[in-house]
């Protein structure tokens, strides 16, 4: 991700994945531990049962108020009818039929992986005048932009890291979402804080040979496009 | 691969399940497609490669127009073609650096940002592709890059994708045009001579008209810079922004395609009728 030749880039921006309390890294550390416990619990039930999987994965977060949150992780147990079980459990988002079509593709879903960042950039002289309100100027808002590529590329890399770990071949985000804000560290001045969160799912490939495995058949419901009507209409 | 046709179950997803350990190195992509479009893309003979972003957060600044006046605020116009065009170059470098031969899939998406006055974000989001090498899609000698050398883009979905390959199309780029236009406002008189009647405001008209036409035409100059044989999945669209009533952008975008082979044919769909609402 870098390398992209903006001007000013470098130190002004400080991640998360710098490590330490690098830009709010303790924070991320939380809300890693958040997701990880409801995700390692819904797991643990799961195997309880003598499952193999679990699918149609929601995950939700809900603010409590004084800084408390709840993580939340639900899901459908499932047991494939084969002789063989997995050395561990796979989880997904996947609903039902789109597990289905993978497994017949010759997918099979692995794990749930989760990438998130916090960045922090001082608001140096030239964004200050970049961004100044009410001027005429058309420019790039350079320091703003390196603030949310350079949290977005230590998110996704955490998220590949994540996939990676668990030794998948195909890592497909369901998720990606940025906030930005300002913070006053100083009497009449503003800094920004951007935070990153990417979610997906890991898939491992089976299937052997060069190409997919082509299954689909082309079919013309004999019913109003109603998704065409709303694609028209947007 | 054996499909236990009793259960329903590839025996093969399961031993691979279980020889999986964590840590083993494997040549992992990404990609923001859902699960239909990641098996069609894969049946329409790419690989995915990654996922590519490129994002610009842009100072859009005031430009004004004459009050009483039909007409493009031509700055305003220059911008939002060169935020966009930031982005998407951004998000070309980086398929660049995957070696790919093209980008399916694309957003292209302009965010306002609350915490700053007349700063948007300008984002572009995609799956980079490869084709297969020796697939039967790619005719022989047939380059994906389009005539700038560059790695083809296309916003169409994964299904689209599918049937336009099907049909022996090949996509080219994105092409867009952009007019930021200011509608002229009535004068009183105008106002008053209109009350209580249905009649049509010629200069309302004409402006729509006028604006509409250079998004257009602009668009199609793109295209046929790329020696496109048409465009498909044209949306136009009109996006106030923030510039108030009489300000509007209009903005026309679709995916330029080629012809892959001279014939276009494609499999007569089966007829069915689904037992659901």
């Amino acid at each position: 991700m870098s390398g992209f030749g903006f001007p000013g880039t470098g130190a002004g921006t400080v991640t998360s994945g710098q490590g330490g309390f690098a830009g709010y890294a303790p924070y991320v550390d939380a809300l890693y531990r958040g997701f990880g416990t409801a995700l390692s619990r819904l797991g643990a039930e799961a195997q309880a049962m003598h499952a193999d999987g679990v699918v149609g994965v929601r995950i939700v977060e809900t603010s409590m108020g004084e800084g408390n949150r709840e993580f939340m992780a639900m899901g459908t147990a499932v047991r494939a009818a084969s002789p063989t079980r997995p050395a561990r459990l796979f989880v997904t988002q996947a609903s039902g039929p789109d597990v289905a079509k993978l497994l017949q593709a010759g997918w099979v879903p692995v794990n749930i992986a989760i990438g998130i960042s916090v960045a922090v950039r001082h608001d140096d002289y030239a964004t200050q005048m970049q961004a100044r309100p009410w001027s005429s100027s058309n420019v790039e808002v350079a320091g703003y932009t390196e603030l949310v590529q350079q949290v977005r590329a230590d998110a996704r890399r955490r998220f590949d890291a994540a996939a990676s770990a668990d030794g998948a071949d195909v890592a497909t985000v369901s998720a990606m979402t940025l906030s930005i804000g300002a913070i006053e560290p100083g009497e009449g001045h503003t800094d920004h804080v951007a935070e990153c969160r990417v979610v997906g799912n890991s898939v491992a490939r089976f299937h052997q040979g060069g190409h997919a495995i082509s299954t689909t058949l082309t079919v013309l419901p004999l019913r109003a496009d109603l998704r065409a009507d709303e694609r028209r209409r947007r | 691969m054996t499909v236990n046709d009793q259960l329903g179950v590839p025996e093969d997803a399961m031993r691979r399940l279980a020889e999986m350990r964590p840590g083993q190195a494997t040549s992992l992509f990404t990609s923001d497609l859902s699960v239909n479009e990641f098996l069609l893309v894969r049946e329409a003979g790419f690989r995915p490669l990654g996922l590519v972003l490129g994002s610009s957060i842009y100072h859009v600044g005031l430009q004004m127009g004459r009050w009483s006046k039909n007409q493009e605020l031509g700055t305003l116009s220059q911008a939002m073609y060169h935020a966009r065009e930031l982005a998407m170059s951004r998000m070309e470098a980086e398929a660049d650096q995957l070696g790919a031969d093209g980008i399916v899939g694309v957003r292209l998406e302009i965010e306002f940002k609350e915490f700053g006055n007349d700063l948007a974000e300008f984002i572009a989001v995609g799956t980079a592709v490869k084709a297969d090498q020796d697939h039967p899609v790619t005719p022989d000698g047939y380059s994906w890059r389009n005539n700038r050398g560059k790695p083809f883009t296309s916003d169409l979905s994964g299904q689209d994708f599918w049937t336009l390959l099907q049909a022996g199309y090949g996509p080219l780029d994105m092409v867009m045009g952009s007019c930021v236009y200011h509608i002229a406002h009535q004068r009183f008189s105008q106002t008053l001579g209109n009350v209580g009647q249905n009649v049509e405001i010629p200069q309302y008209t004409e402006a729509l008209y006028d604006a509409r036409e250079l998004a257009m035409s602009r668009m199609q100059a793109e295209a046929e810079a790329l020696d496109a044989e048409g465009i498909v999945g044209v949306q136009l669209l009109s996006l106030a922004h923030r510039w108030g009533g009489h300000t509007t952008e209009f903005f026309a975008i679709g995916t330029a395609v080629r012809p892959l082979r001279p014939d276009h044919v494609i499999a007569a769909p089966q007829l069915v009728l689904p037992l659901t609402d």
